[in-house]
């Protein structure tokens, strides 16, 4: 392509053909004033306010859309430009309320600043009446379209970005605005709450509402939103220690000026009443606040003593997938070096155990091979047992982007309806728990159909002959009959996937909470590798439920793995780790969490030292979580908040939240990314990686740390693949092979498909039914799922007020079929009962559920997981917290069960 | 808006079947658009949706399309449909009067329609015969000269059959 020569303000500058001319000018450092225009979005040039003047024939040019051309003269600040560049001001002014004393956009109004940069005052032309407030009931977004410049920002960040076509212009001429369908308010139209077009709107117009602290920020923090997985870069505005508002980075690779409800409007957990603000110790049964040296010793001595009497596996520590990298980097060393035993888990073992055993096998490295520009550009998206959108939503975002924009064919396994659906070109409903029949099928068909990618599957990977003689009974018939999915529908889907240029397999707690959550993640890894679709091109993305779920497996936060997943039975991992720490190492596997609970009910374990999580709601049978760890002589509890779990312990230490600390995250696609302090912390709480050195200290092992940089060098030494080279590229995500090793063990990416063992490995899975407990009269399948407005064991999300006065209260969806046969409607009160336990609900009719499948958004208050049985896969040592069977008895109006 | 007491119920299959003929064609959602409105009179709110799930856009920006062209109607019109002119020459020759008078007759304002469904009255800015104002149009029929007996006798009569 050759380059375009123009003359910009007398100054040749080139660029390539297809550049604006705004491009160009900010390019070569030429500032043209701009409303409408946003980087992230296509210019639409509504504003007019980007106008140059191209002097040899005096055209005046929207910059923002105007392509350069050969030739061009232009001038950016003629006075002819000028004075049509006021008129245009002074005519969106006119038509603007001078409210600006009492308007809380204050010095962000970018219609404010071009008017203070341009010397315009008050408008000498008559006022255009405009539309007042429009009275919403939601507690986030508030219109006032009186505001508004028509600049359509927030139209294309809702349909370019967000992909949710709430809004659109409505309407012609001075009538025109943007609008809902049928103009409804918000909460009533698809608006998710994202918060995208607040950001983008450069007047007034839509505004934050409710914000607990107003006022105009003084400094701007760039940090890393604390909720799922996806680890969106956010800007918190600080005002006299107040997080005044949180907006999206606009130039994040991970979320590209987007945002959720959660991350938009539900930061405010910082500021809640309820944080911690000095150590608790309990005494007689109550907590008194007390100093961090007298906390610290008692714990220090309480270890001490439990591990001397009992040895040191009678302590058990639960990490803290919500933590940084440093934290739980310093927390399995404490565990390890300080308290000597590897009993050590995280929270990311309830959902991303699977994906650790089922790509270990298969990739021999574990975690999403991509990264979202992978994920956008691919041709075919195949979702199963995910519903992004409300788990990881700019996940969602960029699938729908590439459906919408890009063409991709996206495919949703699902038995529910869920928002990918209807970007569907595939919609395939099989029954819960067959899923590895389905895949198994389906890479059947594709072997069968000669559609395999022969060169990778024969270059990159072995054991392919086995792996597809075991597929032999997975026939279309047996299959269809399995997993109730038409015969048609499997073909058009393998056919899709086996002939996508690039396919992506996306998949989430669906599968990997099932029983057989390892198998079925193998059995994507196996369709994935037989498309050619591991590593090379495409990818497998699993979502991963908390910020740092990644890093803290990464930092070595697991019972079976050293940091960056060396093997505890590695005599020389274990050899250079101990040399380092000065300490000897424990050879023997630890306990993981649930085990660890097992083992206190037992006896075995006798203290435990838990931070930032909340067993006794996230757990199966809460009620008896709560018993185990009753029976413990010692807890201590690291939180931001005094949780159920916090209640139990004898010790409380109150840790600093996100926003009140340094350190790292890595985001579910291996992202390692930098969290910023913007506040200190709430009264004397501290930061968990002081607690657990000042830990140490009084301990009698001090770690030899001044400073996080340190504890990150020492990563960095021990973890190859968070060395800044090898961080660097899995950024990019184009990586360069020339200066990183590729035989670097562990390392993370698949750099140009070659996999750290040097060959994927297919291995057999079978279906196996789920244990059938329909006998007993549980005729109904009960699925979970996140919701939208709550988050994690809802320690954070039930804090933030907004969030918490917009999300529904307990509900359980039923077919209008079922609901009919049960002879029970909308309004109904029913009891849930499984082997179990039980719970009461209020019924919500779904006209899209299957016969026979009830949905519940998990709500912990509800105490859905009293419903599900403690017992653990055999693989992931982690329970199936995906579905279970019930049955369901009316409550009558006199409260009687029938 | 008047209350449309005696507009018709919907053929929603009848719409149906019109969306379905431009299924997946994204372009075509102005053809689309007045082919409803051609066979069923408007597009009724209810349709948009489907028409956005079949062409595979949002409705919201079907709305915004629907609303932006005010040959497009999203509620019910009265069978005969009155376009009263009000361009320069007929303004002169006491076009005012005549709107005046047609309200009179059928009750209603610009941009109503009867409650027997029957008129839908227009204003348009010119209807190109000048030399006939002051003028109007009923349906595809241009009536010129008008004058007060004129008009009694257009509705008068038309009002009988």
């Amino acid at each position: 392509m050759e380059a375009i020569t123009i003359v910009l303000n007398g100054v040749p500058v080139s660029g390539f053909p297809g550049t604006s001319i705004l491009d160009l000018a900010r390019e070569s450092g030429v500032y043209i004033p701009t409303l409408c225009y946003d980087e992230n979005l296509v210019s639409v040039g509504a504003c007019r306010l980007c106008l140059v003047e191209d002097e040899r024939n005096g055209a005046l040019l929207a910059s923002c859309v105007a392509p350069i051309s050969p030739g061009m003269v232009i001038k950016t600040n003629s006075p002819r430009v000028v004075e049509h560049r006021k008129k245009i001001l002074k005519l969106l002014l006119a038509s603007h309320p001078d409210t600006c004393l009492v308007c809380d956009k204050g010095n962000r109004c970018h219609l404010r600043k071009l008017a203070a940069e341009m010397g315009i005052g008050l408008v000498e032309y008559q006022k255009i009446p405009q539309p007042d407030v429009i009275e919403e009931l939601n507690p986030f977004i508030e219109r006032d379209l009186s505001k508004c410049v028509m600049c359509g920002k927030c139209i294309r960040a809702d349909q370019e970005l967000v992909v949710e076509g709430a809004i659109d212009y409505m309407n012609r001429g001075t009538a025109v605005r943007p609008a809902t369908l049928n103009d409804v308010p918000l909460e009533k139209s698809e608006c998710t709450f994202c918060g995208t077009c607040v950001a983008v709107c450069p007047t007034g117009a839509i505004m934050e509402k409710n914000r607990t602290y107003t006022g105009t920020a003084m400094t701007t923090v760039t940090t890393v939103c604390p909720y799922c997985g996806c680890g969106c870069t956010v800007l918190l505005g600080i005002k006299d220690g107040k997080i005044i508002y949180t907006r999206p980075a606009p130039t994040s690779p991970v979320n590209r000026g987007t945002l959720c409800a959660r991350g938009s409007y539900g930061l405010d957990f910082v500021h809640s009443p309820d944080r911690l603000k000095s150590p608790l110790i309990k005494v007689d049964g109550r907590f008194k606040e007390t100093t961090w040296e007298e906390a610290l010793s008692v714990v220090a001595d309480r270890f001490m003593q439990i591990k001397k009497a009992d040895g040191a596996d009678a302590l058990g520590v639960f990490g803290a997938s919500k933590c940084t990298n440093e934290e739980n980097y310093l927390l399995q060393r404490f565990t390890r070096s300080v308290l000597g035993t590897n009993n050590i888990d995280n929270g990311s073992r309830l959902y991303n155990a699977a994906s650790r055993v089922g790509l270990g096998t298969t990739l021999g490295y574990t975690g999403t091979t991509g990264s979202l520009e992978t994920l956008e550009r691919s041709s075919v998206i195949f979702v199963i047992g995910a519903d992004p959108e409300i788990s990881a939503p700019a996940i969602s975002f960029a699938i729908k982007r590439a459906v919408k924009f890009k063409g991709a064919q996206l495919i949703v396994i699902d038995p529910r309806r869920t928002p990918l659906t209807q970007f569907a070109a595939l919609w395939l409903r099989p029954r819960p728990g067959t899923d590895i029949a389905l895949l198994n099928g389906l890479a059947k068909l594709i072997i069968d159909e000669k559609r395999m990618d022969e060169e990778y599957v024969t270059r990159m990977t072995d054991n392919f002959a086995a792996w597809a003689k075991s597929l032999s009974n997975y026939t279309l018939a047996r299959v269809e009959d399995l997993t109730g999915i038409r015969v048609k529908d499997l073909q058009a889907a393998a056919r899709l996937l086996a002939g996508a240029e690039e396919g992506s397999i996306v998949y989430g707690n669906g599968i990997t909470q099932q029983p057989e959550s390892a198998g079925a993640v193998i059995a994507i890894a196996n369709l994935a590798m037989l498309t050619g679709n591991a590593g090379r091109r495409g990818g497998i993305f699993a979502l991963e439920r908390e910020n740092n779920a990644h890093g803290a497996c990464d930092m070595g936060a697991l019972p079976d793995f050293l940091p960056g997943y060396q093997d505890l039975s590695d005599v020389q991992a274990r050899k250079r780790l101990e040399e380092r720490w000065h300490c000897s190492l424990s050879s023997r596997p630890g306990l993981t969490a649930m085990e660890m609970i097992q083992a206190a009910e037992a006896g075995v374990v006798k203290g435990m030292f838990i931070i930032g999580e909340n067993p006794m709601v996230a757990f199966p049978q809460p009620s008896r979580v709560k018993e185990a760890l009753s029976k413990l002589e010692f807890i201590v509890v690291a939180d931001m908040f005094l949780t159920e779990m916090a209640g139990l312990a004898s010790v409380v230490l109150p840790a600093a939240s996100f926003a009140e600390k340094e350190g790292t995250f890595t985001n579910f696609a291996g992202i390692i990314q930098r969290v910023q302090k913007a506040l200190e912390p709430v009264g004397i709480s501290l930061p968990d990686s002081e607690i657990i050195m000042r830990l140490a200290r009084a301990s009698g092992s001090p770690m030899p740390f001044s400073s996080l940089q340190q504890v990150r060098e020492e990563i960095e030494r021990i973890v190859p693949f968070y060395h800044p080279a090898a961080a660097a590229h899995a950024r990019t995500g184009d990586p360069d092979l020339s200066d990183v090793d590729d035989t670097m063990p562990g390392n993370r990416r698949l750099y140009h498909g070659l996999f750290p063992r040097g060959f994927g490995r297919f291995v057999p899975v079978e279906y196996t039914p789920i244990i059938d407990e329909k006998t007993n009269g549980h005729r109904f399948t009960l699925m979970v799922g996140s919701s939208r407005y709550r988050f994690g064991a809802d320690g954070r999300s039930s804090r933030s007020a907004r969030l918490k006065q917009f999300s529904p209260g307990d509900y359980l969806e039923i077919s209008a079929v079922d609901a009919g046969g049960l002879g029970v409607n909308g309004v109904s009160r029913v009891k849930v009962v499984s082997a179990h336990g039980e719970l009461l609900t209020y019924l919500k009719i779904n006209d899209s559920l299957p016969r026979g499948l009830l949905y519940m958004p998990l709500s912990y208050s509800g105490g859905v997981y009293e419903l599900f049985p403690a017992v653990l896969s055999a693989g992931t040592k982690a329970p199936a917290l995906k579905t279970c069977a019930v049955r369901l008895e009316r409550i009558t109006e006199d409260g009687e069960a029938k | 808006m008047e209350k449309q007491n005696k507009a018709p119920a919907v053929n929603m299959k009848q719409v149906e079947k019109i969306i379905t003929g431009y299924k997946g064609q994204k372009w075509a959602l102005i053809p689309l658009a007045q082919e409803i409105q051609e066979k069923i009179g408007y597009i009724p709110p209810e349709a948009i949706p489907r028409i956005a799930g079949s062409l595979g856009l949002f409705p919201s920006q079907v709305q915004g399309v629907v609303s932006f062209y005010s040959q497009l109607y999203t509620h019910p019109r009265g069978r005969n449909i009155v376009s009263v002119c009000r361009g320069t020459a007929c303004h002169v020759r006491g076009g005012k009067s005549i709107l005046k008078l047609v309200k009179q007759h059928l009750g209603v304002d610009e941009g109503q329609t009867t409650e027997d469904m029957e008129y839908t009255l227009e204003t348009v800015a010119c209807l190109g015969v000048c030399a006939l104002a002051p003028n109007m149009m009923i349906n595809k029929d241009t009536h010129g000269n008008l004058n007060p007996k004129k008009i009694s006798r257009i509705f008068g009569r038309n009002k009988k059959e």
